[in-house]
């Protein structure tokens, strides 16, 4: 790998980066259930317990396919897919299993069945759209730099290979393990490992390119 | 540890996952490494970029459709549970109509009969109450007779040939023995029992319920082997009754034609 100087310095002695996936307001009465056992209840023919997972998951689960496919629309359609081959093949849901890892297998598959129904790769939003929606900066000063670094960081997301998207979104949900994350991808562990820092190392080359690229935008 | 050791670790040690523990030699590495310094930063600069993109949100359809799908599977699943309650319902009157209510009528007649004999006064035996009590008996024998041909049924083939050839070494083998022989005939699923049935019954075939038995069975039969065998003996024990059966044989084109020629050879003798 070639040497980067190019990149500014910073301070290495910080923590780790954690995320956080922020959780959807969650009803009292059924917050002390957890996914799992609402997803064995749905099984066992509860089926409105599907009502909370939904309001529990539909947000990650939604921000990941936008960050996946670059199309808000196509992010819906896939989203209400995951949710409707939940319901159809909840028999097969297993005692042993993760419900978290369960939906993202299922987002996965929906996603690509989804590509090829539409016979084509997912196109490179315009990151000018994606500033209409959800924008948390909190002051309009930091506005406009705050969208330019999300606007190259969705450009470059854009140029990995979807495969590559796909392990790093993954990698960055804390409440999966590597393991659940292999058995998504239906790799070894040490193979999602080595995937998703590949193409860590292939965003952060983009992103510094693109970077280098606008500097009037940064 | 050197620069490419240290980087292979910089996925551990970005990864929020792992203990602290596992990654202080990567830490030290970085602390006196300017260039893996870097390489680490940016990288940590991309993921934390990465982790700070807003989170879209969806559109208020996604959540009316999500309801509207649930609410249509419950309807269907409501439905198909019904379906299957009254399946099963059904199937319930069906058990109780065929089996359980002639079972439990047949139970019932039986405490009947049992609280009867034990409790009822023993009446005083006339002449017609003696021929009933025989009349049962024999009922309740040919009851034995089904028993016992059961099972002959379920011994194995060698073992119900042996029992049907000990039956032919006897002298004299009682009427039981007899009805036994008729039923291995006309049930035995093996034919060389069912044969060696009939040859056993030769010996007896000078008795009017041997013929009738063996004639009875003719119809039944499938193997020509036997059909023939069984057309010989009524034909040996001169059974005139046999006549519109052999008849009817004869005529009948789906038999095997060489049962249909042993019928009229038969009928010519007779």
């Amino acid at each position: 790998m070639p040497v980067i100087t190019a990149y500014p310095e910073i301070r290495v002695d910080s923590t780790p980066f954690v995320v956080k996936s922020a959780p959807d307001a969650v009803d009292p009465a059924t917050d002390t259930l957890t996914d799992h056992e609402l997803m064995i209840a749905v099984r066992d023919g509860d089926l409105g317990a599907l009502g909370e997972l939904f309001e529990r998951h539909h947000g990650p689960l939604y921000g990941f396919l936008v960050k996946l496919t670059n199309q808000r629309t196509a992010a819906e359609d896939i989203a209400q897919t995951v949710f409707q081959r939940m319901l159809k093949y909840r028999h097969t849901y297993r005692d042993d299993g993760s419900f978290t890892a369960w939906m993202y297998h299922l987002g996965r598959r929906c996603a690509a069945d989804h590509f090829r129904k539409h016979n084509a790769a997912p196109a490179a939003t315009d990151p000018a759209s994606l500033q209409d929606h959800a924008d948390d900066a909190p002051h309009a000063g930091d506005r406009a730099a705050t969208r330019d670094d999300h606007a190259l960081l969705h450009s470059a997301l854009g140029r990995l290979d979807r495969d590559d998207r796909e392990v790093l979104l993954l990698s960055r949900f804390q409440e999966l393990s590597f393991a659940e994350i292999a058995a998504i991808l239906e790799c070894s562990v040490g193979a999602a490992k080595v995937r998703a820092h590949r193409a860590l190392r292939e965003l952060r080359d983009t992103y510094f390119r693109l970077q280098k690229e606008k500097p009037s935008l940064s | 540890m050197n620069c490419t050791e240290a980087q292979e670790k910089f996925a551990d040690l970005l990864d929020g996952r792992l203990p602290e523990g596992g990654t202080a030699d990567v830490r030290a590495h970085l602390a006196s490494c300017p260039d893996c310094q870097r390489q680490y930063s940016s990288l940590a600069q991309t993921l934390a970029a990465l982790d700070a993109l807003p989170a879209a949100k969806p559109g208020p359809g996604l959540r009316k459709n999500f309801y509207a799908m649930l609410e249509e599977e419950k309807n269907s699943a409501a439905s198909v549970a019904a379906a299957a309650a009254r399946h099963r319902q059904a199937h319930r009157a069906v058990l109780w109509r065929w089996i359980l209510a002639p079972l439990g009528a047949g139970a019932l007649a039986l405490g009947g009969f049992f609280a009867g004999t034990r409790y009822a006064p023993a009446p005083a035996m006339d002449a017609a109450t003696k021929q009933e009590i025989a009349s049962l008996r024999q009922r309740v024998d040919s009851v034995g007779q089904l028993v016992g041909m059961s099972l002959l049924q379920q011994r194995s083939t060698s073992e119900r040939l042996q029992t049907v050839l000990a039956t032919v070494d006897q002298k004299n083998p009682d009427q039981r023995m007899i009805s036994n022989l008729i039923g291995a005939l006309a049930l035995d699923p093996s034919t060389n029992v069912r044969l060696s049935a009939l040859d056993a019954l030769y010996p007896h075939a000078d008795q009017a319920f041997v013929r009738s038995g063996v004639l009875a069975t003719l119809p039944r039969e499938q193997n020509p082997l036997v059909q023939v065998a069984m057309i010989d003996f009524l034909v040996a024990a001169r059974d005139r009754e046999a006549v519109p059966e052999l008849e009817k044989i004869v005529r009948n084109e789906t038999i095997d034609r060489v049962v249909r020629d042993a019928a009229r050879r038969g009928l010519a003798q007779l």
